[in-house]
């Protein structure tokens, strides 16, 4: 077979039940792939700056957690009421244990928690607040912005979707 | 040969007839779903929107509502019951401080507790830029109430559900 034949049958392939088959197959696999275990995902926001900037692309890989729980420092995806939208937020506490920002340090039960990862200034002040049973704390990078403005808190664990891929 | 024309003939009929069945009396789930995109609809905003628009606006998002429709969202310090009218003109004073919005709806769960009750969870994500040039972005995860009266489905209630608990 020339490559002339060969390239053509790759774009203009026959159209035998065989080749239906593999194309479905194909196309099953990758919307159960991306729709469920590799959720792709467009960054829409400044709160973990300068570790994930906005309108950057990442994929939300879903079988993280599966033996598996979140740990202190990890970047997770929380969702809303489904996949469409989820926040990126990072894990600074678990259940059970204590959280407080005093200017602007992270302290869990009483202990400074080292956060390279925070580089922006930050005079966060947040009394000490248990994290309850079967949930974790999350807070974005970004802390250069009034207390208010920035959505972190606690959550169940149920609403951690997975870990961005990169 | 002809009968293969006349079975396609047959299949092409059949699609036609559901799509037909399908726009002319649409399933409860999709005439909810409508009543969420009108209220899109109606609260977003352009820049070139006028002052007829506003209050043409502010009718039209009264008219989603029961006559009674309870709120729950703790940020805003709206919690309570509160008339057709006055979400009206909550709802047009808010979108006056706006120059620009957009309301999305996404991920919705629909569910039929009883006869002439529907309940929909989904997410909302609000964009926008104040009339001081500020910009909006703000997503909830909402819990809603819709009642069918008198062949309409319409708003009775409606929750923001806390996502992160600070």
């Amino acid at each position: 077979m020339t490559v002339h034949h060969k390239i053509r049958k790759f774009f203009f392939p026959s159209l035998t039940p065989k080749f239906l088959i593999r194309v479905s197959l194909i196309a099953l696999s990758a919307y159960l792939f991306f729709g469920y275990l590799c959720i792709p995902f467009t960054i829409q926001g400044i709160s973990m700056e300068p570790t994930y900037h906005n309108r950057g692309v990442n994929f939300c890989w879903r079988l993280r957690y599966l033996f598996s729980e979140p740990k202190r420092h990890d970047v997770v995806t929380v969702r809303f009421a489904g996949n469409k939208v989820m926040l990126l937020k990072r894990v600074v506490a678990r259940e059970g244990e204590q959280v407080e920002f005093r200017d602007g340090k992270l302290f869990v039960d009483g202990k400074e928690i080292e956060e390279p990862y925070v580089l922006y200034p930050c005079d966060w002040n947040l009394p000490p607040r248990q994290v309850e049973e079967d949930h974790i704390y999350v807070v974005g990078d970004n802390r250069n912005m009034p207390i208010e403005n920035h959505h972190f808190g606690q959550t169940t664990k149920n609403r951690i979707m997975g870990v961005p891929l990169w | 040969m002809v009968k293969i024309k006349y079975l396609l003939i047959g299949l092409v009929m059949v699609i036609i007839g559901i799509v037909v069945a399908i726009t002319l009396f649409p399933s409860e789930e999709k005439r909810v779903k409508k009543q969420f995109h009108l209220l899109s609809e109606w609260v977003s905003k352009s820049t070139e929107e006028n002052a007829f628009t506003m209050l043409q606006r502010m009718k039209d998002i009264g008219s989603l509502f029961d006559a009674q429709c309870e709120l729950k969202v703790p940020d805003q310090s709206l919690s309570g019951t509160y008339t057709r009218e006055e979400i009206s003109t909550y709802a047009g004073s808010a979108r006056s401080h706006a120059s620009q919005l957009d309301l999305k709806f996404y991920d919705f769960d629909i569910g039929f507790p009883e006869k002439g009750m529907a309940k929909v969870t989904l997410t909302a994500r609000l964009t926008g830029r104040s009339t001081t040039g500020e910009q909006t972005d703000d997503t909830r995860e909402l819990e809603c109430v819709l009642k069918k009266i008198e062949n309409k489905w319409l708003f009775s209630q409606i929750e923001v559900v806390e996502v992160l608990k600070k």
